[in-house]
């Protein structure tokens, strides 16, 4: 009985000390990522084409995450959950990115999100189009269609200061509701970014 | 709180105040004592819950109601299974449905109705050739979960209503 005793307790304690490892690392790694360094803060890089890169480089943490990329996908199904799984139930774009045309987005995502559903929501809930996948791109092939007004919805890259820093369906990414991780830092700060990445020539990190 | 005012099944109930958080799903089983609709998988995947919302302009389209508040439904009418029968007679519908022994335990049923009832008024604006009908009528029930799997026998009844009045449905 003792025995047995002595190799529970070691059992439940090895399982604690595990859990509590998790835990730490998983909270260190949530406050690494979910900041955002500053425009100030890459005024050590002298070489202006770098800066700008690097700056670049820090905004793709929002660009890269989950809350942006789950509605830029590669193909035509939304993506969803920080685990960016197929959207179930199953839907797809539609023609216009809004869904299909019996399954239109805005029948379960309202004008905001709906707690007791888990059901996030914006008055514009829709995907981006097929052009702008976000979705398994490199961070500098991501840079270069951002650029792209072929491939940006016809905007100047001064027009994604406003798109990124101040649009409320983009600005949802920092407000996901429950179960959802946010966007790292604040859509300010993400704005100020942008920001400072076009006025340092819009370069984009080496793919 | 919301004061919500809609009508159901043709009735423009009295506006009453809900709490935004109450879905829709409640507020018709809970509030109104509607239980024909289901609470199914709670997250808008079975379409149990599946009700009609019906468009000014005429159109129609299902809206699952487990996820979605009821709030949100302010100004809007809706159909429920409860609607479907008019002074006691089942639709042909719903007859069709019994016909084949389309359901089981029934706990979908009054989904794949409403889904298969818009499906009717849509193809009566818009007929489909024939040879195009199985597909649509497949795809107009897809989303629509039957754990009893009776999935065929709910498409056979849709045709046959469709093939009754073929001057109606088809081109």
């Amino acid at each position: 009985m003792t025995m047995k005793s002595d190799m529970r307790f070691l059992i439940l304690a090895s399982v604690a000390a595990f859990a509590m490892g998790m835990l730490t690392s998983y909270a260190a790694s949530q406050t690494a990522s979910n900041t955002l360094a500053s425009p100030e803060s890459f005024a050590s890089i002298a070489d202006t084409d770098a800066r700008s890169a690097a700056i670049f480089t820090e905004l793709g943490k929002v660009l890269t995450h989950p809350r942006c990329v789950n509605c830029h996908p590669a193909g035509d199904r939304p993506r969803q959950g920080d685990e960016s799984r197929l959207h179930q139930p199953p839907v797809e774009r539609g023609v216009d990115g809004h869904g299909a045309e019996t399954m239109r987005c805005s029948i379960c995502h309202q004008n905001a999100n709906f707690e007791p559903g888990r059901v996030p929501g914006h008055p514009e809930w829709h995907l981006a189009p097929r052009e702008m996948a976000w979705q398994d791109q490199t961070l500098a092939e991501i840079c270069a269609q951002i650029k792209d007004p072929a491939r940006n919805g016809g905007r100047k890259v001064e027009d994604l200061i406003h798109h990124i820093g101040t649009d409320t369906l983009v600005g949802w990414a920092w407000h996901p509701g429950f179960g959802r991780a946010r966007a790292p830092g604040t859509q300010k700060e993400a704005g100020a970014l942008v920001d400072a990445w076009v006025k340092t020539g819009t370069v984009c990190p080496p793919g | 709180m919301t004061t919500l005012a809609i009508t159901i099944n043709g009735r423009a109930l009295h506006p009453t105040d809900v709490r935004d958080d109450l879905t829709m799903n409640d507020f018709l089983r809970e509030y109104l004592g509607m239980t024909g609709t289901k609470f199914g998988c709670g997250a808008a995947q079975c379409l149990s819950c599946a009700v009609i919302v019906d468009n000014p302009d005429g159109t129609s389209y299902t809206s699952p109601t487990c996820i979605v508040s009821a709030a949100s439904f302010d100004g809007k009418a809706i159909r429920t299974v409860e609607g479907h029968a008019k002074n006691g007679e089942l639709s042909a519908l719903q007859k069709a449905f019994i016909d084949h022994f389309a359901f089981q335990c029934g706990y979908c049923t009054a989904g794949f109705l409403n889904e298969a009832q818009v499906l009717l008024e849509r193809l009566a604006k818009k007929p489909v050739a024939r040879i195009e009908l199985e597909k649509t009528i497949a795809e107009a029930l897809d989303g629509h979960i039957c754990r009893c799997t009776g999935y065929i026998k709910y498409h056979e009844a849709v045709r046959d209503v469709i093939l009754a009045d073929p001057k109606r449905y088809l081109v």
